[in-house]
């Protein structure tokens, strides 16, 4: 091996000076490859090939004996396991062609892969001239970044190719067209398809789609956009109240969707009372609402709710969720209680979201006395604080990297069980405090894991300073995960969905539908002190906040880009208190005192069957994506013949029974309902509806049960919108 | 609501996404476009009509179940001695005496290979026949027969006894009310009774017509401007359907079969493993395509011993309650002369490893593992594939979840090859590209 590398050292120096320029198909300027490097030219080859997927040799434990790393992100072992495992048999230096490095893919010998490549084809040539070459790990140069043109295509119709091209950039400075060894993978390939052979892509379906370009460890999004219809739509008119419009109707106008018109005030009145405070406007509320005539009368009910207690209680019923506040696993609820307690007054303080993270990060002291120490004991363990904490305040999900590089994302193992590492040096128990020996080891070092801030740096082992330098990298104002990742959470609750979606998926390759807007609500949320609500002001004063969700012809197929309000199902708890609401009659929650609203309850396991009815998230885990249709038919059963409704609706101090007992009329009664529910009045199709009904209605009070019953399963009831 | 966390403690969530990475897998492709092959062109005329499939949830061994090894040595070949079957050479785990007694019944697959090892992603590619994908959440088996199937019956066309693994949402791209039905709690309890099923207190089916109307009344109005109408709510119907009939309520009660019947499936384990094949059969006899039964606790990363006994002498450990079960159904279904148009399935999400971990446990083993098919056109009697001799890989006929899945829809009378749609038109072949019917298996 020794000559090998003076001989190699020498082709290096010639290969130097021999650099042979030439111009590609695509028109760009490349140099030949005189000699084969390991990691730049034959990871990519394994890649291009699916070698080293997750399916073939990338497997955990490999596949016939043989094992890559997942998509090369470790080119030491997998030099490794080529040249040096098996005695060597899968390189042949005296005779390269019989290497089963290259007779097995060409399918010369067996291979439970089947044929991949031709023996007298590029990637068998390249992997020849390799080995020819004396096979060495040698790397001259190291890749630095890879640039996928164009990054972005707006097409104005389907089915043209759009060409793409790959482009290595090197440490040394130089570049190379990477084109045809970069993987390009749609995300819905039902929507684009990229030919293999001459990387042209084309797309299949109207809308906005994501190519995924992989070279080596890179990868990059590339964004392909077809718009929605076909006719140019004129935004000039379009009413504009904050940044948050402009970018807005940008989008919308590239891809020509016309959107669905305001609300009225009823409707946005029932539609901010839910999302900022979680509960129906009272009838009164409504009725002053619509009679007010101050021009700027939205703005001033914004700032009425921002401020109101009912908004401390929901919102701080919608932190406790994303910081998966619950009893600990021995049952004890002591600390829950204080870290409610806490958290509610941060949130009645209108703390900064920077303090609260710097605060629950640092936390130390005991669990029964103070809240943010409980912080540390949601998670099981350093991996899973690890996990929790990037979820949480990044956005980011590092689980992949537990067990090897994330193929998708930034993210290694080194960061994984680095960020593991800080936590580690937490001792827990009911009181938090640092535990200066504590560490996780490393599952493929074996070794204790080296403290590290992910994507940046290792820390020096001595102390238990990491937790400082992490919660200071995290909550400074350049980081640039912590603030987008809770305005897009803030997004997704007022608008139905997040620029990035899933909120806790945060990745190059899973981009914002609206990145600059992301950008400016991020940068609008740090200048203004981190205040949750400023950014929720922001919004609910937007013009596209206030967009009917009704579809019309122009956007019916607009699910992501805000052209109308996206329905969105009520929370469990959120539905229970509106069905207490509109039946005048509290709910029981465990040994709740009578009246305790579900938003309020500290503990998300208190015994009750509505609750686990309608589907709460427990908070073992993140509460993203919410509860599914899992169990629909069940649900609804339980709806038609269980309790939950059928006790409670005509019961006495029901506000049907009272309204029978006032001796209203049925009319009345459906109209109350109506306003209570559904913060509007019937219209006069509906009005003439009901009236018809009544006629033929033999026992009013029954029927007047079945209404409620029924309003409280439709659509409109159970959903704001 | 409790959602169900496994050794790994990953959730389905993790699963649409991190499911991302195989769908990235490449290169295979080539070899698969080769083999696209004839998965729905067999021409045999299907028997059969529905399907149980017995799913016991964790991950069975497949060295204490169907494929044991005594000649390996004892850290693969465990603590259990292994019994003779009625065909000759073949041996089955020693707990499993009953169903070795009708071997010439059951076809079992002892070269099953999937290379995921992780709960939600092998039972996603089990029940679905599809690796999971972050683009779109695939439905399981028994969804697509709901939606294949023209449901004349006023039972739903898909049910879980009790219920199903929390790791899969059940329909998938599919509309919501293909998902199964889960009748919950505990058929072998001595109450046991579908919730809800009977009408409230002071109800009647007038009114809960009434009320299905004006909910209607309700969502038309509520939507006319919108060109996205608000389709009636399926579910709703389906409730309405089930409740407003008399036979369909009969099909879920127990107390209406005599005491001998229920002793034969077995009163107790396995979380009422022998009540619920008794459930799933009154079931397809009245006509319901596709019963899942759902057996939790085999994840046996520590003491093995445990499926056979936790106690001596113990009779419900998981193995003894399968065993007892599995035959009951078999023997109940073929006395009825059921059997021939009923497919039943035992399966899990994958192997244990062959090697016992320092806890007498086995950890989690894709690479091979064993399922059993029997009846509905199935050929029994008969062994196919094996695994080499330590049980860790498939020494002949590879069998992937995929041609399992295609297998099972043939037999079904459903053409694997076939097309789903998303909601938004997409059209998705019901089985992977590539995935082969196992011929030999139809008899």
């Amino acid at each position: 091996m020794k000559a090998g590398n003076v001989g190699n050292a020498m082709q290096t120096l010639i290969r130097s000076l021999t650099l042979i320029l030439a111009i590609n198909s695509l028109g760009f300027a490349e140099e030949q490859i005189s000699r084969v490097e390991f990691e730049n030219d034959l990871v990519p080859l394994l890649t291009r090939h699916g070698c080293n997927a997750g399916a073939c040799h990338g497997a955990a434990i490999g596949r016939g004996g043989f094992r890559l790393s997942l998509y090369g992100g470790d080119p030491k072992a997998d030099y490794a396991a080529i040249v040096r495992q098996i005695r060597g048999r899968r390189v042949n230096l005296a005779r390269p062609e019989e290497s089963l490095i290259v007779l097995k893919p060409s399918e010369q010998v067996e291979h439970g892969g089947g044929a991949v490549f031709d023996d007298d084809g590029p990637s068998a040539q390249l992997l020849l001239d390799w080995i020819r070459q004396g096979a060495s790990d040698e790397s001259t140069r190291q890749l630095e970044r890879v640039v996928v043109t164009p990054a972005q295509h707006l097409a104005n119709e389907l089915g043209v190719p759009i060409q793409l091209q790959t482009v290595a950039h090197y440490s040394d400075g130089s570049q190379r067209d990477v084109t045809p060894w970069a993987v390009f993978s749609p995300e819905d390939d039902s929507a684009v398809e990229v030919d293999e052979q001459t990387f042209q892509a084309r797309l299949l379906r109207r809308g906005r789609h994501i190519v995924v370009a992989r070279y080596l460890t890179k990868v990059v999004p590339v964004e392909l956009i077809v718009p929605l219809a076909d006719s140019q739509v004129d935004l000039a008119s379009e009413q504009q109240n904050n940044f948050v419009d402009g970018e807005i109707l940008a989008s919308l106008a590239k891809l020509g969707l016309q959107p669905s018109a305001g609300i009225d005030d009823a409707a946005f009145l029932r539609r901010l009372s839910l999302d900022l405070t979680g509960r129906l406007p009272s009838v009164e509320l409504r009725q002053q609402f619509v009679d007010n005539r101050q021009a700027d009368k939205r703005a001033a009910l914004v700032d009425e709710l921002l401020g109101s207690e009912a908004f401390n209680e929901y919102w701080t019923y919608q932190l406790a969720k994303l910081l998966r506040i619950r009893p600990q696993r021995n049952g004890d609820d002591t600390g829950v209680q204080v870290y409610h307690r806490w958290l509610k007054e941060q949130v009645v303080d209108g703390a900064s979201y920077q303090q609260i993270a710097r605060d629950l990060i640092m936390a130390t002291g005991d669990t029964h006395e103070l809240g943010p120490p409980n912080f540390h004991l949601v998670p099981s363990g350093p991996r899973e604080e690890a996990e929790f904490v990037s979820e949480l305040f990044m956005g980011s999900r590092m689980r992949c990297a537990n067990c090897h590089n994330h193929p998708l994302d930034r993210w290694t193992q080194d960061d994984y069980h680095g960020l593991a590492a800080i936590f580690a040096k937490i001792g827990r128990g009911r009181t938090i405090q640092e535990d200066p020996g504590g560490e996780t080891i490393h599952p493929r070092t074996r070794e204790p894991a080296v403290q590290r801030i992910p994507g940046e740096a290792f820390l020096s082992d001595d102390a238990t300073a990491g937790r400082l330098q992490f919660s200071q990298w995290l909550t400074a104002e350049d980081n640039p995960y912590f603030a987008k990742a809770i305005v897009n959470r803030l997004w997704q609750r007022m608008m139905g969905r997040g620029l990035v979606e899933p909120v806790d998926d945060f990745r190059d390759t899973n981009p914002a539908t609206h990145p600059a807007l992301l950008d400016q609500l991020a940068e609008d949320f740090v200048a203004n002190g981190y205040r949750i609500r400023h950014t929720l002001r922001v919004i609910a004063n937007s013009e596209a906040y206030a967009r009917s969700a009704t579809a019309s012809l122009h956007n019916k197929n607009d699910d992501r880009f805000y052209s109308r309000r996206l329905r969105q199902p009520l929370e469990p708890e959120v539905l229970a208190d509106a069905i207490s609401d509109v039946l005048e009659l509290p709910d029981k929650y465990g040994g709740e005192p009578i009246g305790t609203r579900a938003v309020a309850l500290v503990n998300p396991t208190t015994p009750s069957q509505t609750l686990d009815v309608l589907g709460r998230c427990g908070r073992e885990e993140s509460c993203e994506p919410s509860a599914g249709a899992v169990g629909g038919l069940s649900k609804k059963l339980h709806l038609m013949n269980g309790p939950l409704l059928n006790a409670r609706i005509a019961v006495e101090g029901s506000r049907l029974h009272r309204l029978l007992r006032e001796e209203r009329k049925p009319l009345e009664i459906i109209e109350e309902f109506y306003l209570v529910a559904l913060s509007r009045m019937p219209s006069q199709l509906e009005h003439d509806h009901w009236v018809k009904q009544l006629k033929t209605v033999s026992d009013p009070p029954a029927f007047l049960e079945d209404f409620v019953w029924a309003l409280m399963s439709s659509d409109e009831f159970v959903t704001n919108h | 609501m409790k959602r169900q966390t496994r050794c790994d403690g990953l959730s389905r969530r993790e699963l649409v996404r991190v499911g991302g990475l195989s769908a990235l897998g490449l290169g295979l492709g080539q070899f698969l476009a080769l083999q696209k092959a004839c998965a729905g062109e067999q021409a045999s005329t299907p028997k059969a009509k529905s399907c149980i499939l017995i799913w016991l949830d964790g991950g069975p061994s497949h060295l204490e179940t169907l494929d044991p090894k005594p000649d390996a040595p004892e850290e693969v070949r465990g603590p259990l001695g292994t019994v003779a079957t009625n065909l000759a050479g073949i041996r089955l785990s020693e707990c499993l005496e009953r169903t070795a007694g009708m071997m010439d019944k059951l076809a079992v697959i002892r070269s099953m290979t999937s290379p995921l090892g992780e709960h939600n992603f092998g039972t996603h590619y089990l029940m679905t026949g599809y690796k999971p994908s972050p683009a779109l959440e695939y439905p399981t088996m028994g969804a697509t027969v709901a939606q294949k199937r023209s449901n004349s019956n006023l039972l739903p066309p898909n049910i879980a006894v009790p219920n199903l693994s929390s790791n899969v949402s059940g329909h998938g791209y599919l509309p919501p009310a293909t998902a199964p039905f889960e009748v919950g709690g505990n058929p072998a309890s001595p109450g046991f009774k579908v919730r809800d099923l009977d009408f409230y207190q002071g109800l009647n089916l007038e009114r809960i017509d009434r009320r299905r109307e004006i909910v209607r009344a309700f969502d038309q109005f509520s939507r006319s401007a919108d060109v996205n109408p608000l389709a009636a709510d399926p579910t709703l119907e389906q409730a309405y359907n089930l409740i407003a009939s008399a036979d369909a309520k009969t099909a879920f009660d127990l107390f209406d079969e005599n005491a001998g019947v229920r002793e034969r499936y077995g009163r107790n384990g396995a979380n009422g493993l022998g009540q619920s094949c008794l459930l799933a059969r009154r079931l397809v006899e009245r006509g319901v395509p596709f019963v899942t039964v759902t057996s939790n606790g085999w994840d046996s990363h520590q003491n093995i011993l445990q499926l056979k006994e936790r106690y001596p002498n113990d009779p419900n450990a998981h193995l003894p309650t399968l065993d007892r079960a599995l035959s009951a159904l078999i023997e109940d279904l073929s006395e009825r002369g059921m059997l021939d148009e009923t497919l039943v399935v035992v399966m899990g999400e994958f192997g244990r490893t062959p090697k016992m971990n320092t806890f007498g446990g086995r950890d989690h083993w894709p690479n091979v593992f064993s399922i059993a098919l029997a009846g509905g056109g199935v050929r029994g009697g008969q062994i196919i594939g094996s695994s080499d001799a330590l049980g860790e890989l498939p020494k002949d006929r590879p069998v992937s979840p995929s041609d399992l899945a295609a297998t099972i829809f043939s037999l079904l009378g459903i053409d694997p090859a076939g097309e789903l749609h998303t909601s938004d038109g997409r059209p998705v072949r019901i089985t992977p590209d590539g995935s082969n019917v196992i011929t030999e298996i139809i008899a």
